[in-house]
This record gives structure tokens, sequence and C-alpha cells, in this order.
């Protein structure tokens, strides 16, 4: 299990400063500048999104209008929060109408059903048996279902917290409550994926 | 220590305590408290299970042609604005200064003609007062108009007749 590591300050004002400096930029017309963000920041943006949704065409697509959207906020863009919650705002808010549109109702892709598609495994054997893959496969769709089951804003929540390794304060500013809220969300939230995945322990 | 999973106040302590975040005295404390409480046991084992099952959920990855479509559409939507300013670009560029002073023309134009229109409502309540007259204020009124018109009378008489 990768070890989460607590971002220090520094790096975080770092961080903060970087990104904003770059939208900056890009406010100022210099499309290189749009070009690191968007590097940077693409993969992030499209798993969280996939995760979400999970369907892959549906969450690029919507990856792709998040950064649209910063595009063409550029000339009004101040730099008043981390660039990352403001990109994470967007991105859940349009996963969130994507999901009550049910845009990807009943079109749910099992892109990772063939195990050619999926990104290699970390497995201590260099080539998983077929029965790994299985048991792989099998606990992989107990977890995609235990988190679609989420209420959406738990979801956003996990995957934030999770995947992004985003603090609480940080989710709340994206989900616009407050910090106790969170974790009141976070706390249902792994309840209930406990109550689903048990056996897995 | 009150358990975490009791109070729920500290229910924050056990998800940070899973996720290795916690500091190294809150992690005793709590290890302490967790020889005691089966529930928290439990609780720390089914977050690291449910953390682990998490983490074997890889996204795919981004597929190779996103920046080319994402660029394509930017391109659109520039090409878009572009046309639609393409038939007034000669003219912005030809007569720029003639069309700049046309526009600042209408703009004081329309201060001006705005102005008197507003006017009127300031003058209104004076209106109103001149009009409010009291029955006393109407008497003298009255007296001076009559002899006013005495006076006329006779300035006129004397005129008409130069013998007097």
């Amino acid at each position: 299990m990768p070890e989460r590591v607590k971002t220090d300050m520094g790096g975080a004002t770092a961080a903060l400063d970087y990104d904003a400096e770059l939208m900056l930029r890009v406010k100022e017309g210099d499309g290189a500048s749009f070009g690191l963000l968007l590097e940077k920041h693409r993969t992030p943006v499209v798993h969280f999104l996939y995760r979400m949704v999970q369907n892959h065409a549906v969450a690029e697509e919507l990856a792709q209008e998040v950064f649209l959207r910063v595009y063409r906020s550029r000339s009004s863009y101040e730099p008043t929060a981390k660039f990352t919650t403001w990109l994470f705002r967007i991105a859940t808010h349009l996963a969130l109408n994507s999901l009550r549109d049910g845009k990807n109702e009943r079109s749910q892709e099992r892109l990772d059903k063939d195990p050619a598609e999926m990104p290699a495994r970390q497995i201590s054997d260099s080539r998983p048996s077929v029965e790994q893959r299985m048991v792989y496969q099998v606990r992989l769709e107990e977890v995609r279902q235990a988190v679609a089951a989420l209420p959406e804003k738990q979801r956003a929540a996990v995957l934030m917290h999770k995947y992004e390794e985003m603090e609480y304060s940080q989710i709340a500013r994206v989900l616009r409550c407050s910090e106790s809220a969170v974790k009141s969300l976070l706390f249902r939230a792994y309840e209930t994926l406990r109550a689903h995945l048990a056996h897995m322990a | 220590m009150k358990c975490p999973i009791e109070t729920r106040e500290n229910a924050e302590l056990l998800l940070a305590y899973c996720t290795r975040e916690l500091d190294a005295e809150s992690t005793a404390i709590l290890e302490r408290h967790m020889e005691i409480c089966p529930a928290c046991r439990e609780f720390s084992s089914g977050q690291r299970a449910i953390w682990e099952a998490l983490d074997a959920w890889e996204a795919a990855p981004v597929t190779l042609d996103f920046d080319r479509r994402l660029y394509r559409r930017i391109d659109r939507e520039v090409s878009w604005w572009q046309l639609l300013m393409r038939p007034l670009r000669p003219a912005l560029v030809r007569q720029g200064l003639s069309i700049a002073a046309a526009a600042c023309l209408v703009v004081m134009a329309g201060v001006l003609l705005q102005h008197p229109a507003s006017a009127p409502p300031a003058a209104q309540p004076r209106s109103a007062q001149v009009e409010a007259f009291e029955p006393d204020q109407v008497e003298p009124a009255l007296d001076a108009m009559h002899m006013l018109g005495e006076f006329s009378y006779r300035v006129r008489g004397d005129a008409a007749d130069p013998k007097m």
C-alpha cells in the first residue's frame, strides 16, 4: 500500500504559487503555460472523473470540458484559492451534473474487462496466473460497485481523499461545505464501504 | 482517551491512523486504546482492507489524442470568434478613429438626452409647494391684485382723457 505523504506547508505554498502563476501567465496570453497545467493535471482529472462516472469515454469528455472551461475563464481568473481546488470544483460540478443527467446511465463501459487493456499490476509474480486475474477482476468489480453505490458527495469526497490525497480543508472548499461536514461524509462513506467489502479483510 | 467509535469526535483520528497520517504521539495513544477496544481494532483492520481494495482500482490511462482533441476544440472556439469578427475587421482597421469618434458622440448624445429627462422629478416638489397655498396667504394676494387692477384702470383713464 503506498504510504500517503503529508505535504509540508512550504511545498504546498510553492505548489499553489506555481500553478496560480502559470494560470496568470495563461491570462496574459501564454499558451505554453496552459500546456504545462494540462500536462500536470490531465491524468488526475481524468482519473477522478472516471472513478466518479465509471465510464472512460464520458470521463475524458468531461475532462475536456473542464480544461476548456479553465481556458475560457483565463481572462477573469484571480488566484483567490489553490488552483487544484478550482480545477476539482469544476470537475466535481461537471461529474455531478453528468450523473444527475444520467448521461452515462446504462452505458457502463467495461474497459477493464479485457486484462490486456488494463495497466500493469504490481503482483509478486511477473506474470499473474489466470486464477489471480479472475480474483482480481472480481475484487475490482466489487470495489467499483461499492463506490458507485455511495451517494454522489460521499463518492467525490472519498475519491479526493483516497486518490488525490487532498486534505479535509481542500475537499471542503471543493465541495463548498465545512471541514466537519467533510469528516462526517468520509466517515459515513468508509463505514458503508466497510460494510460492502468486509469480506475482503 | 475517548473511544473514537463512541464519540465520533475522534473518528478522524482512526481514519488518519489507518492511512498512516497520524503523528507518532497520537499513534501511540490510539494504539494503547486499541489494545483494550475491540471495536476500534475491528474498524482499523476493516479500514485498512478498504484502503488496499481501493488501491487495486487503477484507472485506465488517458488516451493519447486527449491534448490534440482539446486544442482542436480551443482552436474551433477561437476561429468561430474570428469568423464573427472578420467582416468588421477591415472597417475597424481603416476607420478605427472615425468609428471611435462616432461612438463617443453617440455616448455623449445619449448622456445629454438622458440628463433633461432626469431633471423634472427634482423640480416636482417645488411646484407642489407653490400649489399648496394656505387660505390666509390667498386673501392678501387677492387684495393686492384688486389694488393693482384699480391702479391700472385709473392710469388708463388718465391717459384716455388728456384734459384731466
